[in-house]
């Protein structure tokens, strides 16, 4: 007995003492999910006449007046919005439809112009806390967002449509074809709450932008992206997979202004009299025409403006 | 030796008690209610004194020698976790490295630099060589490294799906890329995995590094030395010898190996501490210094590349920047002439020069990083080497000393035997 006690505590110490030799694996962080989440549908604000704007004005001192940064505009755009606001991989140039006004605007008030990409969730909250003058980034004139922002005429009337997969594109009959789908659109934007209205089987599932959806659509995350048609042309022409059916109807209309603060109104007057003037002298079509035409292959007109605001 | 006294002899049997408990013993039986006879057995005494130095000594050698592996072991361990350390923090920079290689050339635009994609090439292999070297090296990060592998994969991919459309023309590109990098800093993502390797590995490190245990040696010692003092002394009250010869040398013995292995445990204690707050902790501050520099170079391609929209990537090139000055990095005059070159950037971009800021960012700055990056992982590198190379220096003479304690040990056994059997032979 007295021999096993020294030997047994000898191990004990040694069991011990190589006990503490181990190591504890090392935690693996887990991930977030990365599940989109879909957007709720806005509050409806009823108004008269969300195209209505103010009546243009030529003073240029009263707009100038408005810009936060002295002799500058600083323009809120799409980077990533092909042909209507999007950085040109080749030379990094910031063009697009969008920004053939905002350089028109700049250069009749005679200032630098000062581009920003932002999302399109915050549009509103930029002009609100004075980042920026001016949105050219294809946002849609509606009741709500008057609430908030102060909307020039009317410079495009887009319309909302739905891109899905080549091979889906025949079949395709409209929002009811959507039911049980997977519908992608950039958080906050009026395409994401139509989803919702229009095809109430389908689930909608929110992005950062619109380039986003497309991303989404090409890993499968997403059956069909849901758009201005304008936005979804240039989408397609990124993805050969991606199609916009010929054959469907609009889900809605979509008229697009360029917003400003809520109290700048000498500077949306001024804005509507640029518009006014490349409506007339060819400005306007020449935009069309180098941008959108070759995309969505239609001849169209500027829209007639609405003032009396 | 004072060995002058005569043995002790047994005392003889006491006589038996007289009529002891006989009360109820029938007559017949008396010797059964005698007490049992109260003599010491000398020899079986000196057997169990004998069985016990001799337990005691080698019980002494075996566990001061494991003590003394076990702080080789660790030592040698604070040697590895220290390389794999230095391994994941070489990761992390790698990656981040290839971040900000890519979303620069980004920023470039048009056809990509041959030489931007050649260093993008060459971060990730590293990225790649390292993780396996790292899964090698350490099995208890492997399922960490499992999953990293998977985000880089991913990482990878988006990055040469964002090269395919960009070459064509397409923005989409350009969102791949940003895409791919924010992934990289999401929870869950690549870098917090990161973050939690080097967590781990600095912990290992550090503990490892303290695995010099100099206060259990010495208790070690004492207890037996106390328990060959006891054994010496009940010897000399039964033989009237003060000293055993046997014991003193196996005293001397345990004492001389108490002595040296405590004061080697000490001075390696000691030097690990050093250690641990000196080249240690400079190879730490430098990659942490070098990941966080790459982290805020990408955030400036980030935020130009998103122009002007990157408060954001602003926000972040901030605080990696706060990180990076309060690393303690030597390279910090590096790194300020970088930051000051950014802040130039900055002004630009926010005062509407973003093309100007856009050349600062292709040509000053990445000159400036430069520097700032190859000094740091140079630091980095050096300081890592030599904490490592420190801990496993005279880590085979702490081996030889630990073989050499149980042979101590038991032959402090045999004096000990030897010592006691001399009283054995006086007692017959």
């Amino acid at each position: 007995m007295n021999r096993i006690r020294p030997l047994a505590a000898t191990l004990a110490a040694a069991a011990f003492l190589l006990a503490a030799c181990g190591y504890d694996a090392t935690p693996v962080p887990k991930a977030k999910s990365d599940e989109p989440t879909a957007a709720s549908s806005s509050k409806p604000v009823q108004c008269d006449d969300p195209t209505q704007s103010y009546a243009p004005s030529n003073d240029r001192a009263k707009a100038v007046a408005e810009l936060k940064n002295k002799g500058r505009l600083v323009v809120g755009v799409s980077g990533d919005t092909f042909q209507m606001g999007f950085s040109d991989p080749v030379d990094g140039e910031l063009k697009g439809f969008d920004i053939e006004f905002a350089k028109a605007i700049a250069k009749a008030l005679g200032v630098s112009l000062d581009l920003r990409v932002i999302s399109a969730a915050d549009r509103t909250k930029l002009l609100d806390d004075g980042t920026i003058d001016m949105v050219a980034r294809n946002m849609t004139v509606n009741c709500e967002r008057w609430e908030q922002v102060a909307f020039s005429s009317v410079y495009y009337n887009a319309t909302q449509k739905v891109l899905v997969r080549k091979d889906q594109a025949a079949s395709y009959q409209g929002p009811a074809s959507l039911a049980d789908k997977r519908v992608c659109a950039p958080t906050a934007t009026t395409s994401l709450a139509r989803v919702a209205e229009v095809a109430p089987g389908a689930t909608p599932v929110g992005a950062k932008n619109h380039t986003g959806c497309l991303i989404l659509f090409q890993k499968g995350d997403v059956d069909a992206i849901t758009g201005d048609d304008t936005v979804l042309a240039g989408l397609a022409a990124q993805d050969p997979y991606a199609v916009v059916p010929p054959q469907q109807t609009k889900l809605s209309d979509e008229p697009y202004g360029l917003a400003f603060d809520k109290n700048a109104v000498d500077l949306v007057r001024y804005a509507n009299s640029v518009l006014q003037q490349m409506r007339t002298d060819g400005e306007w079509q020449k935009a069309y025409t180098t941008w959108l035409k070759p995309y969505l292959k239609v001849d169209t007109t500027p829209p007639a403006p609405v003032y009396g605001r | 030796m004072s060995q002058t006294a005569t043995p002790q002899a047994a005392p003889p049997p006491p006589p038996p008690p007289a009529a002891a408990t006989a009360v109820a013993a029938p007559a017949a039986a008396p010797v059964v209610a005698q007490a049992a006879p109260s003599y010491v057995d000398t020899p079986a005494l000196l057997n169990r004194w004998q069985l016990i130095g001799m337990s005691v000594a080698i019980v002494f050698g075996l566990v001061s020698a494991l003590v003394q592996f076990v702080g080789w072991q660790t030592d040698g361990r604070a040697a590895a976790d220290t390389d794999q350390l230095l391994r994941v923090q070489t990761i992390k920079s790698s990656l981040l490295s290839a971040d900000a290689t890519a979303t620069n050339a980004f920023l470039r635009g048009g056809l990509e630099d041959a030489g931007q994609r050649g260093a993008y090439d060459q971060a990730i292999q590293s990225v790649l060589k390292n993780i396996a070297a790292a899964a090698d090296a350490q099995p208890a990060d492997r399922a960490a490294l499992e999953q990293l592998n998977v985000k880089v994969t991913d990482y990878t991919t988006a990055v040469a799906q964002a090269r395919d459309n960009n070459r064509q023309g397409f923005p989409i590109g350009a969102e791949y890329l940003s895409g791919a990098s924010i992934s990289l800093r999401a929870d869950g993502n690549a870098l917090s995995i990161l973050d939690a390797l080097v967590k781990s590995n600095q912990q290992r490190a550090e503990d490892a590094m303290g695995g010099q245990h100099p206060f259990w040696l010495l208790i070690l010692g004492i207890v037996a030395l106390g328990v060959l003092f006891w054994l010496n002394r009940e010897l000399a009250q039964r033989f009237r010898r003060r000293i055993n010869k046997g014991i003193a040398i196996a005293a001397l013995i345990v004492l001389g190996v108490t002595l040296v292995t405590v004061v080697g445990a000490w001075i390696r204690d000691s030097s690990n501490d050093s250690l641990r707050e000196g080249e240690f902790a400079k190879a730490v501050a430098e990659a942490n210094a070098r990941t966080e520099g790459n982290d805020a170079k990408a955030n400036e391609s980030l935020r130009l590349i998103k122009r002007g929209s990157g408060t954001t990537y602003e926000d972040e090139w901030q605080k990696s920047a706060d990180k990076v000055a309060a690393s303690g990095t030597s390279s910090l005059g590096a790194w300020n002439a970088y930051a000051a070159t950014h802040t130039e950037i900055k002004k630009l971009d926010d005062d509407g020069n973003w093309e100007q800021a856009r050349k600062l960012a292709l040509g000053q700055s990445v000159t400036d990083f430069d520097k700032f990056d190859e000094a740091a992982e140079a630091a980095a590198s050096k300081n890592g080497d030599t904490a490592a190379e420190d801990l496993r220096s005279g880590r085979s003479l702490a081996l030889v000393l630990s073989g050499l304690t149980i042979l101590l040990g038991i032959a402090a056994s045999v004096f000990l035997a030897r010592g006691i059997g001399e009283r054995r032979k006086e007692f017959s």
